[in-house]
């Protein structure tokens, strides 16, 4: 045991509690004051050993997407409700033309099922199957898995978009692709499917993500993202470009 | 082609989608800190699901300025409390905090080895024997690196015993491990 009258301040200086003038007094005393220096060398190891030892569990990728859907709007009537009489006429009203051009419940459980793989890819340590930002490698990843073909864009050199990869996904029973791209710290999923197997609305998605869909060779895409809408909007029409 | 981006209701300042982009880089130590408290990865899970609903509902209380992080996990500290695994654990385990000194201090360096030695699963069994008060402080200093009025107002406890919990936390937790890899040696505590 050490009777330096430092030693009351360990435990803080190795927490990095000490004002700045006093954490640099320490450290001076700590070149001349090996009890000191021992005392604060064994609790930075057992500090650092609880550190990896406590990082023991790491929240499954079913309870992202659980906390996520928590979070969407109809689970919250409370703020909707502060709304005045004029905006929930107009929210009552644009719900009832999209569900009146747009196809029912089934639809917006696709996008739902779109959202959470999303989720799912961004909480996984392995996020695709298939790792390379070359198209020409992607692609024929999925030759033989898939009974459609499509092409990734060519990306320019100076592109803000990056593939990262892909992956098989399975939406309403049908097989399709996730295409993952980076763009700055978002990451972008583009799912494909042949049009008659999958249906849904993109109205359907939430106030988190941008999802996007369209229809192009018989083929559905969807665009499903954290981005700004922006970024969505430009990975789309490169992709429809490289599908002409 | 259509495209959905909705935002909800204006909350003290902050919306509602400001929440999520707060509260989801914080899931996975939620559920590591639930999962320590509760031993069980069904129980961790509803209760950071529970976490997450309390706080999404009061986050109109939340006011800006104020420490998230801290205050999501007094969320989740005081739904365990409530819980059934938490009141038998706050029952049961509760220990005496008085006539503890700070700063247990060394002059072996042998022990700096041992505890370097220590493998996970060793430090996992040490952290694992801790009382419930101790648990938490130490794994909100050490993992989450918490500053000490951090831990203060998630655990609702004042600074000082944030720092007698914690010094008695690694106390025990170091002495687990010195005995278990140095025999029954001295440990060298004072």
């Amino acid at each position: 045991m050490t009777n330096c009258e430092w030693r009351e301040k360990i435990g803080l200086y190795v927490d990095g509690e000490l004002e700045p003038r006093e954490e640099q007094a320490f450290a001076g005393h700590l070149q001349s004051c090996a009890e000191c220096s021992a005392a604060v060398l064994e609790q930075q190891a057992l500090k650092k050993a609880v550190r990896v030892a406590g990082k023991r569990f790491t929240a499954p990728p079913e309870l992202y997407a659980s906390v996520h859907r928590q979070m969407q709007p109809k689970k919250s009537t409370g703020l909707w409700l502060k709304a005045s009489a004029l905006a929930a006429s107009a929210v009552l009203l644009a719900m009832v033309a999209f569900a009146w051009i747009s196809r029912p419940s089934a639809s917006n459980a696709t996008v739902g099922q779109l959202i959470d793989q999303h989720v799912i890819m961004l909480a996984s340590v392995n996020p695709v199957d298939v790792v390379s930002t070359d198209k020409h490698v992607v692609k024929p990843w999925f030759q033989g898995k898939l009974p459609f073909t499509f092409n990734p864009p060519e990306l320019a050199k100076d592109s803000p978009f990056t593939l990262l990869g892909g992956k098989l996904v399975y939406a309403q029973h049908a097989p399709g692709a996730e295409l993952v791209y980076q763009v700055r710290q978002h990451k972008i999923s583009i799912f494909i499917f042949q049009s008659r197997d999958v249906h849904g609305d993109p109205a359907a998605g939430n106030q988190t993500f941008v999802v996007n869909g369209w229809q192009q060779g018989g083929l559905q895409y969807y665009i499903v993202t954290d981005a700004s809408r922006e970024d969505a909007d430009r990975l789309r029409e490169l992709l429809q470009d490289a599908n002409r | 082609m259509a495209a959905a981006v909705v935002s909800r209701g204006n909350v003290s300042g902050l919306e509602n989608k400001d929440f999520e982009k707060l509260a989801i880089p914080l899931l996975d130590g939620l559920y590591n800190f639930a999962r320590w408290l509760c031993g069980d990865p069904d129980e961790a899970r509803d209760l950071v699901q529970e976490t997450f609903l309390k706080s999404l509902k009061g986050f109109s209380s939340f006011r800006q300025g104020t420490n998230f992080r801290a205050w999501m996990f007094r969320i989740l500290r005081n739904t365990f409390l409530t819980s059934r695994t938490g009141l038998e654990r706050r029952n049961t385990q509760q220990e005496d905090e008085e006539g503890f000194e700070e700063s247990s201090v060394s002059q072996e360096t042998p022990e700096i080895a041992l505890i370097r030695r220590a493998n996970t699963e060793l430090v996992q069994s040490a952290i694992a024997q801790l009382a419930p008060a101790f648990q938490e402080v130490i794994l909100l200093a050490d993992l989450e690196e918490m500053k000490y009025q951090e831990i203060a107002e998630a655990l609702d406890i004042p600074i000082g015993t944030v720092m007698s919990r914690l010094a008695r936390a690694r106390k025990q937790v170091r002495e687990h491990i010195v005995l278990t890899l140095g025999g029954r040696r001295t440990v060298g505590v004072k």
